[in-house]
């Protein structure tokens, strides 16, 4: 009887999980033609950009401030950044279009990509740094 | 069993025959109108330009007097197709650029805010050092003009459009009589996979 438990208890975190997973991987796929369509042009599919023009997002230290990146995303940039110690300036356009999910899809996606973590970035988090309260 | 044999040989024979037709030099059509003056052709041809480079220097039609060259046209601030055609314009100025019989030139048509200066900082910051590729801006009126007549290509300002300019991604190979000689889709690796090959064929057109 136990263990006729166990396994229906250890079914049930195993969908959870995978619940869980399923989100990841709507937001991962989701994310990754967003970025395909209004990223890669400049960044590249492989996220190193180009040259000296456009900076790297993959490896790029940018992206310990998450913040900084949902701001740019919405936004867009004017002047001079630093990346990994490179000078870039190029404007960056802003992204009016894209709604909160899209962001939270498109930053989920980047981070995951290029490994820089392995979870979900919320809507929440998103609508948090654009609205501050 | 022989049967089997004979039929693969004939495949095979049939095979190399097509490539060895696909071998021959072929050659590129002269795009443009064209007129018949005395019984001759005379085709659309390219016609005197004046601009100025990255580097402030002046850059005409006789800059290419005997090259064959590519022209496009973009603008520095473009977020849509000008990074995917810089990209792909790259590619061409890697494999020619130590060949003096090839140029690159790419024309702002936004010369209100590419100025000489900022063409410089940008082609450096592409890695287009010393060669062959010049970066020109100008009288905003003649890059339009000789860009819709005698390029062939759509540019204009609308501010519907991202960046505020529509234009075509356009690249187009010019031959040392001032003839085009193809057009191709700047966006699309394969089309300038097709024009790489193409600017092969032309160098050994006599």
């Amino acid at each position: 009887m136990p263990k006729i438990f166990l396994l229906i208890f250890s079914l049930f975190l195993l969908s959870c999980q995978s619940e869980e997973k399923i989100k990841l991987e709507q937001y991962y796929i989701g994310g990754k033609e967003i970025y395909e369509q209004n990223c890669a042009n400049c960044h590249q599919k492989n996220g190193k950009g180009l040259q000296n023009l456009y900076p790297p997002i993959a490896g790029s230290d940018y992206l310990k401030d998450k913040s900084k990146v949902i701001l740019a995303i919405k936004n867009g940039l004017v002047g001079e950044i630093i990346v990994n110690g490179k000078r870039y300036n190029q404007p960056m356009p802003a992204n009016n279009q894209l709604t909160n999910l899209d962001i939270a899809e498109v930053v989920t996606y980047i981070y995951n990509e290029w490994k820089v973590e392995t979870k979900i970035t919320e809507v929440a988090e998103v609508e948090a740094v654009l609205n501050p309260k | 069993m022989p049967k089997i044999f004979l039929n693969i040989l004939f495949v095979a024979l049939s095979i190399s025959l097509l490539f060895s037709c696909d071998n021959s030099p072929e050659k590129l059509p002269i795009l443009g109108e064209r007129d018949f003056v005395k019984g001759d052709s005379v085709y659309h041809t390219i016609p005197d330009f004046s601009f100025v480079n990255q580097d402030n220097l002046p850059v005409t039609n006789e800059t290419y007097k005997g090259k064959i060259y590519v022209a496009d046209f973009f603008f520095t601030t473009c977020p849509t197709i000008c990074p995917v055609m810089k990209k792909q314009m790259l590619r061409i100025y890697e494999k020619y650029k130590t060949n003096p019989k090839i140029g690159i030139l790419s024309h702002s048509i936004d010369p209100r805010h590419d100025s000489v200066a900022v063409l410089k900082e940008y082609a450096a910051r592409l890695g287009v050092g010393k060669g062959n590729w010049n970066f020109v801006t100008g009288d905003r009126k003649k890059i339009y003009e000789i860009g819709e007549r005698s390029y062939y290509v759509t540019a204009g300002e609308d501010s519907a459009a991202a960046g505020g300019i529509i234009h075509s991604g356009a690249f187009i190979l010019v031959d040392t009589k001032r003839r085009i000689r193809g057009t191709y889709d700047g966006t699309v690796e394969e089309s300038v996979t097709k024009l790489l090959k193409d600017i092969d064929t032309l160098l050994l057109e006599k």
